[in-house]
């Protein structure tokens, strides 16, 4: 009592100290977990995102005998993203709005706990641009978390479902959503924010695991207290080298206080590199949304980040579509596999955006490495340009530079992207990126009158149609599939093969030393093909149409594959009811969308089901 | 076994007697609109578009039911367009008020022509301001001392940036996730709180700012477009497509009653505009 000052600082210390084991054992434990092929603990099986699995019981050779061995329904009807997570033994999988979770015991298939959020659907479901998917769970220190539609991030005793807190990540009044899965990282836990159309500014946000105590919070663009973006130390991709940011870049590059509104949400997939302690992902558009209203770069919308796990500090950040004209949203996932690139090794880190560049860059400075087209139909640019990193954008397909009142035409990829949010798989036997596709391009019609909260305003239609070209080649064949599965070498930029998929593969995969990569598809088959040639080896029909990722697991000695089954979500609304049957002067909700419509709804309906395969005994 | 035929046969019955249900259903006059967002409609029915319906409906002799949701992104997609729970219809047949030749809908004849309006406070030092290309030519000292609202879509954020104001902006959503306020509602607090002087808005909301102060708070300017930059548009009603029957009853409606409207309009203090001949979209001349 004499040295209070003192006593309490060792007080605290020893609290640190404490604390510390108990820290590292949430991390060890889960990289523990992702060791073992027998779980499948994060949504990307392992930290570094690579939806690779070291079991081989399901081969090239057996996998035709593959058989469904058990389903289970969700009772969900909407678009069921994300895909199972198996810890110790226990399933656990989720559904969209109303957010359920499900515990279910493998061995005698009956629920052992499930939990249903309390949310206000009035509240929610109008802010949700895109029916109301979630990408999954997150595991970590004894608990599941749920990322809620209502952007309440929940913990859950992953024994009994018994909620251990929740805590309020973003404001739905506005426009603020989430759908994203978490991930744990050491004693915090990562997530972000959904609501881009709304103008919401988009941040990464990590909390205590065991309190749900906001530790850091960094935004996509703003003052460099909000970024976490250090001057002189935080560095980026200019003039062919690292070069730090200068002070505040995160609002220079905008008009006055636009960056208030600024977009760039970060509603993908998150990985992690435990050993240089960093935190990846990508951050989305820039909002006000004509682009002609917010001149310059719209820094750091559309772009790839490295933050400190601890701080949140950014290491580096590289920005692949400065002033975003196109929806090239760019919170697609990030792959972190240690790759020789021209003659040498580096940590890489390998993203495959909507704007149809693969990029690999070295994942310790953002060193850019290699960027080239995963679909050589994309034409909204020749190519990225190595030393300045950025894009060298063809004005013909610039919406800005034909000026408003000019149709754009043929612009390849369509908003939606070569690659939406559905995550790739990486095999470290053939070295190849598995990569679920679309294969679209679009037009945009100005003069379109369009409406939003009761305000008038010149828009314009996009409409979509199948790309029509050669994916290797990009010369144009008059193919009609909206969809391609592509497998593409991150350390060269070639494509080694591409299968054509009638409808855009909206269905993350998972590669398997097995040779064996499978991925859904949204007519509703579970496919699997041979990981060095791509030929198709069995297919299933599930359901409904898949727009889940496919996952694998062992129990009791036996590989499992399971993927989510139920259509929706974008692919159910933005592919269905916004495609362009290829007729011309249709529009993007009306008249035109009929027909592709009419061709997916005669595959499938809505309705949520898990399937789970293995080999017959 | 067989308890399973006789429910089989049970739905066919059902299905089969559907087109009565159908009937029924059309009895009503359906409307979707937002339970909050004055002056357009409210939950308590007491916005434009509501009395526009009611007074359809009771012409129609019809009952008037309302399926109420926030009209944001997606507003048409789930109303609109969605059919009901149980797959008999839609959720409603008409949306009272979208821009003519929006594409999202089809769209009736026009029943009111308005125009963004340049609105200040007043007694803010910007008295003098008597239409808008003022602001564009002001001292830079004094343009930096604006408070003008900014919208992340619509015309009066592409006028700033035209004429260099962009910088001067206080950013505002063009919607919000917010249940229990609105744009409209949102503008007018700050404005009558000073965090703004001025906005360029959309005339019916416009009007409702104006009609929460006492008379001759505000200036209102309209403003003119151009052949790059368009203020006034004519607003309709949105049906489904290929629901001709439904347009020709409302445009039948709307030339018998359009005095009638266009003073309701006029009743929330929402300039008016002549409504001009209709430009036809080159995919609609069916």
């Amino acid at each position: 009592m004499k040295k209070p000052v003192k006593n309490w600082l060792l007080a605290s210390t020893v609290a640190t100290l404490l604390a510390a084991p108990t820290v590292s054992t949430a991390n060890d434990d889960l990289e523990k977990l992702t060791k073992n092929p027998a779980n499948w603990a994060t949504w990307g099986g392992d930290y570094a995102g690579t939806r690779y699995s070291q079991l081989s019981q399901i081969n090239a050779q057996n996998v035709k005998n593959l058989q469904p061995a058990w389903s289970f329904s969700t009772g969900v009807l909407r678009g069921h993203e994300g895909g199972p997570l198996v810890v110790n033994g226990v399933l656990y999988i989720h559904t969209p709005f109303p957010n359920t979770v499900y515990a279910i015991d493998q061995k005698t298939k009956a629920v052992i706990w499930e939990f249903t959020p309390t949310m206000d659907a009035d509240v929610t479901i109008p802010v949700m641009c895109c029916d109301t998917v979630n990408r999954g769970l997150a595991y970590g220190d004894g608990k599941i978390f749920l990322q809620q539609s209502d952007t309440v991030l929940t913990a859950l005793d992953a024994k009994t479902g018994k909620r251990v807190w929740s805590v309020q990540n973003g404001d739905p009044k506005l426009g603020m959503t989430n759908t994203n899965a978490p991930l744990v990282v050491k004693d915090k836990v990562i997530t972000g924010i959904s609501g881009g159309e709304f103008g919401v500014r988009g941040f990464l946000a990590a909390y205590d695991i065991r309190t749900g105590q906001l530790a850091w919070k960094g935004y996509s663009m703003g003052p460099d207290k909000d970024t976490l973006l250090k001057p002189g130390k935080s560095t980026t991709w200019e003039n062919g080298k690292v070069t730090p940011v200068g002070a505040d870049s995160g609002t220079s590059t905008w008009k006055g206080d636009q960056w208030k509104i600024g977009g760039g949400t970060t509603w993908g997939w998150y990985s992690y590199d435990p050993k240089l302690n960093l935190v990846y992902y990508g951050s989305g558009n820039p909002s006000t949304w004509n682009p002609v209203q917010r001149p310059g770069d719209n820094k750091w919308s559309m772009s790839l980040w490295a933050r400190d796990a601890d701080t949140g500090e950014v290491k580096w950040v590289y920005q692949m579509t400065p002033h975003d004209e196109w929806d090239y949203d760019g919170i697609n996932e990030t792959v972190l596999v240690d790759q020789e690139v021209k003659g040498k090794m580096h940590k890489t880190i390998v993203h495959f955006d909507r704007n149809g560049f693969g990029y690999t860059l070295d994942r310790e400075t953002g060193e850019l490495l290699v960027a080239e087209k995963f679909d050589k139909s994309v034409n909204w640019a020749t190519h990225v340009d190595m030393k300045t990193g950025r894009p060298a954008v063809v004005p013909e397909f610039s919406t800005e530079h034909h000026g408003e009142d000019v149709n754009t035409v043929g612009t390849c990829p369509a908003a939606l992207g070569s690659k939406n949010q559905q995550p790739v798989s990486y095999s470290p036997q053939t070295g190849l990126f598995y990569i679920s596709g679309n294969h679209l391009c679009m037009e945009y019609e100005p003069f379109e009158v369009s409406y939003t909260a009761g305000q008038p305003y010149v828009g314009a239609t996009l409409s979509m149609m199948p790309a029509g070209a050669d994916v290797l080649t990009g010369k144009k064949d008059d193919s009609t599939n909206l969809g391609q599965f592509t497998a593409y070498d991150a350390k060269t930029g070639k494509i080694a093969w591409s299968n054509k998929e009638q409808f855009s593969v909206w269905s993350g995969s998972v590669a398997t030393a097995g040779g064996v990569v499978f991925y859904g598809t949204l007519e509703g088959y579970l496919k699997a093909v041979d990981a060095k040639t791509g030929k198709e080896l069995y297919k299933f029909k599930t359901p409904s149409g898949i727009i889940g990722n496919v996952n694998t697991w062992e129990f009791e000695g036996k590989q499992y594959v399971g993927v989510l089954s139920g259509i929706g979500g974008w692919a159910g609304i933005g592919i269905a009811a916004g495609l362009d049957d290829g007729s011309s002067s249709t529009n993007s909700e009306g008249l035109g969308a009929v027909g592709a419509y009419r061709s997916l709804s005669s595959y499938t309906k809505l309705g949520g089901t898990l399937t789970v395969f293995a080999l017959p005994n | 076994m067989k308890t399973i035929s006789t429910a089989t046969k049970f739905l066919m019955m059902a299905s089969l007697a559907s087109p009565a249900l159908t009937a029924h259903a059309q009895d009503k006059f359906r409307v979707c609109a937002d339970p909050l967002n004055p002056p357009y409609s409210t939950k308590e029915q007491s916005g434009y578009e509501n009395k526009i319906a009611a007074l359809f409906a009771k012409q129609l002799g019809q009952e008037l039911e309302y399926t109420w949701l926030p009209e944001r992104i997606g507003f048409i997609r789930n109303t609109l367009k969605a059919e009901n729970d149980n797959g008999e219809g839609f959720k409603c047949d008409v949306v009272m008020g979208v821009p003519a030749g929006y594409d999202l809908t089809d769209t009736t004849k026009p029943y009111f022509h308005s125009t963004y309006v340049l609105l200040i406070a007043k007694g803010r030092g910007w008295d003098d301001i008597k239409d808008s290309t003022q602001l564009a030519s002001l001292p830079l000292d004094k343009q930096e001392k604006l408070k003008i609202a900014m919208f992340d879509r619509g015309p009066g954020t592409e006028w700033l940036q035209k004429n260099g104001l962009l910088e001067y902006g206080v950013p505002y959503q063009s919607m919000t996730g917010d249940n229990e306020h609105n744009i409209a509602m949102q503008i007018e607090q700050d404005l009558r709180a000073g965090k703004i002087d001025m906005v360029i808005l959309w005339g019916p909301m416009a009007g409702y700012v104006q009609s929460q102060s006492s008379k001759n708070s505000y200036i209102a300017i309209p403003m003119q477009s151009s052949p790059d930059m368009k203020f006034d548009f004519s607003i309709a009603m949105g049906i489904r497509q290929g629901d001709e029957k439904r347009k020709q009853q409302l445009n039948d409606l709307i030339a018998k009653n359009l005095d009638k409207i266009q003073a309701i309009v006029a009743g929330y203090d929402i300039p008016l505009l002549p409504i001009p001949a209709q430009t036809i979209k080159k995919d609609d001349d069916d």
